[in-house]
């Protein structure tokens, strides 16, 4: 890949995420409804309009939308992301204590999806129609059609209330996050191993193979050896749908468990309609997303030395 | 095999719907009926899945919980199928420029994270239907046009296709004649993975405390409510998680090809 290419790219990203960004501020200002009017009836006073003013002035809403974005993405990017508008609070300084929680759980989640998935597609592939291929199908099918919030507390009823293995809601960080990135995970496996297991299947059935064996090398050996790179190819291809399910599966998980992330902030930020902090949240998902198809797109133009566009699947 | 199993899965979900339909229209007893006399009761004949902390009737919650959920189905599946057909043909027949751009939109669309934008809607129109539907409805539209517009780039291949065309046939009239038809198969299967998802994402947001209406029942919501029983009376909590959990299983799997 070429420098001009690169460079392409990470206009490309800056643009997409610009949009995503300005999209979603505008929709949230052309709601009706003036947050101070919201914020003053919430509060049951009877303001003044001086009042009313000092706080479209203090919150900024006295500037044109255009302006009020630019003044936004200006603070965003100095990590000023403004105040919020039921706390009082600093954005910032409330969200980043959990944004630690919710990356955790979110990148531990995907790291172990990545792990036990491809050593299952692997597994699957190695044996077609034995058990590991068996139990990913299972998996994909149970990522797909189960609901994570229901799967989360039958875990919790059975490893913490019937089991008694973990004390989910008092112990230590690691404790508090095993079963949270086991949740995120759980919901991955299953599709990152049918992927893992199309790219070896593809190289199992090349004719390349038979020379390998005849070579002398074990199934398994030739198999990894020569189809990693194919089944990386195919993995970074399909990876997209799970990017977005890391962030909604991160805030089922959060709720589940009780951990205090980024999600419960959400939450209440929905029902209270405190737009400065889902704008700054809806920034960071998007950031993630497309930082995350950037990536994978690079890797895979890296990985495939024919630069070919594979197909998306569409599962 | 892909026939037995269907013939297994469908007779179940019909049955299943039609549940859902007869419960959400019929309970034993009345859902809001509040007993405080009669609270935390275990199951019995009057009252088949025990009774609530308020002493509601467990079972007649579920049943009438299923509306929400019926509702939500119904709107997610028509309009993304309208949608989707309709974005198949842009990116099908649509000038270069239209069909480029279609087909950027729909794999963007494939990208978002549904839950996100369910409470991003939420927060903006409140929670109700509109916001869940709209969510899953911005999503969901993006495979049905992607194998529209991939059946369309195959048909275009086939000789009785142009035959049709050569013949006088209108467009709308041969889309109508000969790609619905073949469109079927994958379209269900979509449809049936839509409606899972449709079940998933109102339980989810209504586990999020994020309900359309408080005093409705609805199964998420029922799983919000009663999340502090978990440990001393699992059977509250168990009891709409299961039901989430086998509609959305049942309407994920009917309609599957895989």
């Amino acid at each position: 890949m070429t420098w001009l290419a690169a460079a392409r790219m990470v206009v490309m990203a800056l643009v997409s995420w610009l949009a995503a960004v300005a999209v979603s501020f505008m929709l949230i200002r052309l709601v009706p409804g003036d947050p101070v009017d919201i914020f003053v009836n919430r509060m049951n006073v009877n303001a003044s309009e001086e009042l009313l003013a000092a706080y479209r002035r203090a919150w900024g809403l006295e500037h044109s939308l255009i302006e009020q974005f630019l003044i936004w993405l200006r603070g965003f990017v100095t990590l000023n992301w403004g105040v919020s508008f039921v706390t009082g609070g600093e954005v910032s300084n409330e969200l980043a204590p959990r944004l630690a929680w919710s990356a955790a759980i979110g990148f531990g989640g995907m790291i172990a999806a990545l792990l036990c998935g491809t050593l299952l597609g692997f597994r699957a592939a190695l044996h077609p129609g034995g058990l590991a291929d068996g139990l990913s199908r299972s998996m994909a099918v149970a990522g797909q059609a189960l609901p994570a919030f229901a799967v989360g507390l039958v875990a919790l009823w059975l490893f913490a209330a019937e089991l008694r293995w973990l004390l989910p809601f008092s112990g230590g960080a690691v404790e508090r996050l095993i079963l949270p990135i086991a949740l995120v995970a759980f919901f991955s496996v299953g599709s990152v191993s049918r992927l893992v297991r199309a790219g070896f299947a593809e190289t199992a059935a090349a004719p390349f193979m038979r020379t390998a064996l005849a070579k002398g090398l074990s199934r398994k050996t030739a198999l990894w050896r020569h189809g990693r790179r194919q089944a990386a190819i195919v993995l970074v291809a399909g990876i997209a749908p799970d990017l977005a399910w890391i962030v909604g599966g991160t805030a089922i998980a959060e709720i589940v468990f009780g951990i205090p992330g980024l999600s419960e902030r959400v939450v209440e930020a929905v029902s209270s309609r405190d737009y400065p902090v889902l704008q700054s949240y809806v920034a960071l998902v998007a950031l993630w997303i497309i930082l995350g198809l950037h990536l994978c797109a690079l890797l895979r133009r890296t990985l495939d030395p024919r630069h070919g566009a594979l197909p998306l699947r569409v599962q | 095999m892909m026939e037995a199993r269907r013939q297994i899965y469908l007779p179940v979900t019909l049955s299943l719907l039609g549940a859902m339909l007869l419960g959400a229209a019929w309970q034993p007893h009345d859902p809001h009926a509040v007993d405080l006399n009669n609270v935390l009761s275990a199951p019995s004949l009057t009252h088949w899945l025990g009774t609530d902390h308020l002493g509601r009737d467990v079972a007649s919650r579920i049943l009438a919980g299923a509306q929400p959920s019926l509702s939500a189905i119904a709107i997610v599946i028509v309009s993304s199928i309208g949608l989707g057909l309709a974005a198949g043909m842009a990116i099908g027949f649509g000038p270069p420029a239209l069909s480029r751009f279609m087909r950027w939109l729909a794999e963007t669309a494939l990208a978002l994270p549904t839950l996100i934008m369910a409470l991003l809607l939420a927060a903006l129109f409140g929670a109700g239907l509109l916001a869940i539907s709209a969510a899953l409805v911005v999503s969901t539209w993006a495979p049905y046009a992607l194998s529209i517009s991939a059946l369309l780039e195959r048909l275009r291949g086939e000789q009785y296709w142009n035959a049709t065309l050569a013949l006088g046939s209108s467009v709308t009239g041969a889309v109508r004649r000969h790609i619905l038809p073949n469109a079927w198969p994958t379209i269900g299967a979509l449809a049936g993975a839509d409606a899972g998802r449709a079940v998933i994402l109102v339980a989810s947001l209504g586990f999020l405390g994020l309900s359309a209406d408080t005093g409705r029942p609805e199964w998420g919501a029922m799983v919000h409510e009663y999340r502090m029983f978990l440990f001393s009376e699992p059977r509250l909590v168990l009891a709409p998680v299961l039901a989430t959990a086998m509609a959305a299983f049942m309407l994920n799997r009917t309609l599957d090809r895989g």
